[in-house]
């Protein structure tokens, strides 16, 4: 039974009227509240609802009518005859007065806050203009929010999302997009080596031969993912960057889809009065294959610091898929065409929030991902 | 416009020096001569070709060198002039400020002479001391087993019989298309020059520079495919450089040796495919004009075709799909239309991303921060923490980041210490992302990868402010925070184990699994890591398996109508011997099944003076309801009755009672 129930009902009911093992049921409460206010000391040192549970705690033992030591007085001390209450009156007088200096409300330490801001509260009110008791969110990295703002402009083109292994095999990363060994493009990626058959893949394109062999044609992918290079670590270089890529296959896919998309793209992520302009290039595995730049978005196409004066900031490689590399998807060149594009997530995100070095996203400094 | 990106231009002189940027398709690029056709053709202009003539003597260039191909499959053409009589000695002022210009150093009249014809005709060629010619024969072959050559660079070299070689009579004397030889290298002595100007297959100079780890002007254009009608023109023009700037004279003829033609194959050009590719059509005047200023001869084919032969310096043009690009090049990529185009409507949701936006938004609320770190690792650092295999790099950058870790911990320590370092002592952070083992294989046969979430926490869970002590962060911190992230999942009802990992302190790792698969490993980090780590505050760590936690469906949502009749809390004061651990207590709790218990917690634990020894005191809050009336007194004493009988057995009592 607990001490709820005891309390509840009378000496005779607890079967105590002949006064054996009243001293003992008096101890059992006096050890209840003991118990019970060391828990709430425990808990004030950690728990910021202390406040509210010093009063719990009090109301629960003090409160007149309903509190436990009313209940006592009642069912107790009262129901006992007038002649017999000797001894039980001297031990209710003890409980008491125990109980009131044990819980008594300033004497706990998460409830003289109660009371001194009740005191506070009756002279001038609480003060408001104290801070806010707030909880520190985490953060995400800036990283992952720019990859995940590129996702969701073509997620909303109804494009899917495919990822594939970083480590690689040769085949996939160079061969299937038309990068042999025996040509000088292979060497345009200075790569890092498992074996002489697998490596780690230079770019996220080895997916798009993936998603080709595993889905065929349409096809509307994009590719984020880890990306690794042979390269001595500088301001915006990382040896382990991020990419994504995006891959259209259908019939009727025209450079004119390529260009609208990627404007269309380039407005979303950088505000609607971008300008993008197209320029010729070479990639092994697109052609016609092009440069995408777009109208800095710090100066309008002005001319600033971080477009060089030039007013535009090359942004991504993209292409019309090479027949070559349709057909190593195991997709029929002359049914389908495709467009692709490849971006460093890195080079946006240094963009989108103006950091200055690549190393900062990788060094895990807490002052640099609160910012984000 | 073209593809030939201005990457800086520097004023020199009078003139202007521009750095292109020249693809590795583009070796025709490669000269002044390949870049003023480009422009020409862009801006509609004529393309004037340099004009030179030689003065040739009398004496037959038969009669001073016999040349001859043993192996034709490196080379396909070889063209030999013979100067006799130079002086060599330093370029007069003009070539040397022209080849300072652009990055070349002057050496003699007769070297820069070649130079000069390397940059303006983009055609790499070679000067030897005819004197030091033996047999004064020049045969191009394959290098002999054993054979060595020193080189220009002073190197002693070991030849591959891979090696193409030019060779006189006894010796090679020149790497082909890569560098000369030391011994028949030009000097101020030399009397004679025989001039080399050849092609050289592209593959084999690629194999043999890279052998070698030799990289030169000649081996960039010839692995890139130079122009094999340019091989003639080149030691004519050279030729009579030499003769100008040095008072030789050339011998009448040139040893041609081009025994196999190469002709160009014709490509046909539909204007459907034109259309198809580019989404427009170009006029055909526009096609013919255009590739026919870039050196392409077109014809017109039938139905709306062309035949077109690309000119021999454009070995990378050989498909349709080639000239549609050299189309859309000078027709101007900004000129032409755009679309938006959007995939076909689909109602396919993408569940692993929502998981993976379910688990970075919990970690969020629960203040972790998201950090990124290097895959590559060093392999020592790596074997403390797991036996499984990291993937070793064949040629990594650095020792310590020469494999790719199979072990997400030290990245998350080395993250923790950076901080705590720079004085940041609070800190949750959380990294997704793989790790990589040879200790097992993909279908493919590639080392395993596997997707980890890692979590690492360490400092104050709370810190000090004007409404709150300040608390510092415990295990049960972190165990409860990846209780809440496994409570978004169907992941059943985890069940914990205790268990140390290597690098946990003793006695305070342990799991969750889940259908007999482990979801996270726990625990606080071993003290004397932590030392070694310089990590001078407790630091909790966990890994869960994101492959397996991925693979489980969000929570799902199922409506319960929320109950009519009020909710009875009901205390138990518990006396627990200490070898009973919570644990058993919930197991003994749930299995009584009482329809009425909607749930129980510890609300308070602690073993003080008052209790018995080798006891406990614990106050378990039961909360007790019915869906159909309002549970009496009566009712709750005799849950509470049921659930204390089935904690009788473990030796648990009522406090008090």
């Amino acid at each position: 039974m607990t001490i709820d129930e005891k309390a509840a009902k009378t000496l005779d009911e607890l079967g105590l009227a002949d006064s054996n093992g009243v001293g003992e049921l008096f101890a059992e409460v006096r050890a209840a509240i003991e118990c019970e206010v060391d828990s709430f000391r425990r808990r004030e040192a950690s728990d910021s609802d202390s406040a509210c549970e010093a009063k719990t705690l009090r109301d629960r033992w003090l409160a007149r009518g309903h509190g436990l030591i009313a209940q006592i007085d009642q069912n107790w001390l009262k129901a006992t005859p007038k002649e017999s209450r000797g001894m039980v009156g001297a031990e209710f007088n003890r409980l008491r007065q125990y109980a009131t200096s044990q819980i008594d409300v300033d004497s706990l330490p998460g409830a003289r806050k109660t009371t001194s801001a009740a005191r506070g509260e009756a002279a001038r009110g609480p003060d408001l203009t104290l801070p806010g008791n707030q909880r520190e969110l985490g953060s995400i990295h800036p990283v992952t929010r720019v990859q995940r703002e590129l996702e969701d402009i073509f997620i909303g083109l109804g494009f899917r999302i495919e990822t594939g292994p970083e480590i690689e095999s040769v085949y996939n990363n160079f061969d299937a997009l038309n990068i042999p060994e025996s040509h000088p493009s292979r060497d345009d990626w200075d790569t890092l080596y498992i074996d002489s058959t697998t490596l780690l893949r230079t770019h996220t394109s080895p997916v798009q031969i993936r998603a080709m062999r595993k889905h065929g044609a349409p096809l509307y992918i994009v590719t984020p993912g880890k990306c690794y290079r042979n390269e001595n670590p500088d301001a915006t270089h990382s040896a382990m960057f991020h990419q994504i890529e995006g891959l259209a296959v259908d019939t009727d896919i025209t450079f004119a889809d390529l260009k609208g998309t990627l404007d269309f793209f380039a407005k979303k992520f950088f505000g609607e009065r971008t300008r993008t302009r197209f320029q010729p290039s070479f990639f092994p595995f697109t052609e016609p294959s092009g440069e995408m730049a777009a109208s800095c978005p710090f100066c309008g196409g002005q001319g600033c610091r971080t477009c060089k004066e030039s007013g535009w900031i090359e942004l991504m490689g993209c292409g019309m898929v090479h027949p070559d590399v349709l057909r190593h998807g195991g997709i029929d060149p002359e049914r389908y065409s495709g467009w692709a594009f490849g971006l460093g997530i890195e080079r946006f995100a240094m963009l989108k929030y103006d950091i200055g070095e690549i190393q900062n996203f990788f060094q895990s400094d807490v002052r640099f991902l609160k910012q984000f | 416009m073209l593809g030939l990106g201005v990457a800086s231009s520097i004023a020199a002189g009078a003139d202007q020096v521009l750095d292109l940027e020249v693809t590795t398709n583009r070796p025709d690029c490669l000269g002044h001569l390949g870049v003023a056709r480009e422009v020409a053709a862009a801006f509609e202009r004529e393309f004037v070709r340099p004009v030179y003539s030689v003065r040739e003597t009398g004496k037959s260039v038969h009669e001073a060198i016999k040349i001859g191909i043993s192996d034709l499959e490196g080379c396909a053409r070889y063209c030999g002039r013979v100067i006799e009589n130079v002086e060599v000695r330093p370029s007069p002022e003009w070539m040397a400020r022209r080849l300072e210009a652009v990055g070349v150093r002057p050496i003699n009249n007769v070297a820069d002479a070649t130079n000069y014809v390397l940059m303006e005709l983009g055609h790499p060629l070679h000067a030897f001391d005819l004197a030091h010619l033996r047999g004064a024969r020049i045969d191009v072959r394959r290098a002999r087993a054993g054979e060595k050559l020193q080189t220009l660079d002073g190197v002693d070299r070991e030849l591959s019989k891979a090696d193409l070689v030019i060779a006189d009579a006894e010796r090679a004397v020149a790497l082909a298309g890569v560098m000369g030889g030391a011994d028949s290298e030009i000097t101020s002595a030399t009397r004679h020059v025989m001039l080399e100007s050849a092609w050289f297959e592209p593959v084999i100079v690629r194999r043999t520079a890279k052998r070698h780890a030799l990289h030169t002007e000649a081996s960039h254009r010839f692995e890139r495919g130079m122009d094999i009608m340019m091989a003639r023109g080149a030691v004519d023009r050279t030729a009579a450089l030499i003769a100008e700037l040095s008072g030789g004279q050339v011998l009448a003829g040139v040893v041609d040796v081009y025994p196999l033609r190469r002709i160009r194959s014709t490509i046909v050009l539909r204007s459907s495919e034109i259309r198809r590719i580019l989404g427009t059509d170009v006029e055909g005047p526009e096609v013919i004009r255009d590739l026919t200023a870039l050196g392409f001869s077109i014809e017109p084919g039938p139905e709306a075709t062309w035949h077109v032969v690309p000119p021999s310096f454009r070995l990378d043009v050989e498909r349709e799909v080639d000239l549609i690009e050299e189309v859309a090049r000078l027709h101007g990529y900004d000129a032409l239309p755009m679309r938006v185009r959007a995939a076909p409507p689909s109602a396919e949701r993408d569940l692993g991303r929502e998981r993976e936006l379910e688990i970075s938004s919990t970690l969020r609320a629960l203040g972790y921060r998201e950090i990124i770190v290097p895959s590559m690792v060093d392999p020592g650092e790596n074997a403390r923490f797991t036996d499984a295999e990291p993937v070793r790099l064949m040629n990594p950058l650095t020792e310590d980041a020469s494999a790719m870790r199979s072990t997400a911990v030290p990245g998350m320590l080395r993250a923790l210490r950076w901080n705590l370092d720079r004085g940041q002592t609070d800190l949750r952070f959380f990294e997704s992302g793989k790790i990589y083992t040879t200790s097992a294989r993909t279908s493919e046969g590639l080392p395993a990868e596997y997707r980890v979430l890692t979590l690492g926490a360490t400092g104050l869970q709370r810190p000090a402010s004007v409404h709150d002590t300040a608390r510092p962060l415990d295990f049960f911190d972190l165990k409860g925070d990846l209780e809440t992230l496994l409570a978004g999942f169907e992941s059943g009802r985890p069940e914990f184990a205790a268990e140390d990992l290597r690098y946990h302190e003793p006695g305070s790792g342990g799991r969750y699994f889940a259908n007999g698969e482990v979801l996270a490993r726990f625990g606080q980090l071993h003290h004397e890591l932590a030392r070694e780590y310089k990590l001078r505050q407790p630091i909790y760590l966990a890994e869960i398996g994101l492959e397996c936690l991925l693979g489980l469906n969000l929570r799902a949502r199922h409506f319960r109508a929320i109950p009519r009749y009020p909710a009875v809390e009901r205390d138990l004061s518990l006396l627990v011997p200490e070898s009973v651990v919570y644990r058993q207590i919930e197991e003994a709790v749930s299995a009584v099944k009482l329809a009425e218990l909607q749930g129980f917690r510890a609300v308070d634990r602690f073993a003080g003076r008052s209790l018995p020894a080798g006891h406990y005191s614990l106050l378990l809050r039961m909360v007790l309801q019915s869906p159909d009336r309002t549970l009496t007194g009566e009712e709750a004493d005799a849950a509470s009755r049921q659930i204390m009988a089935a904690l009788e057995p473990l030796g648990i009592q009522l406090r008090g009672a």
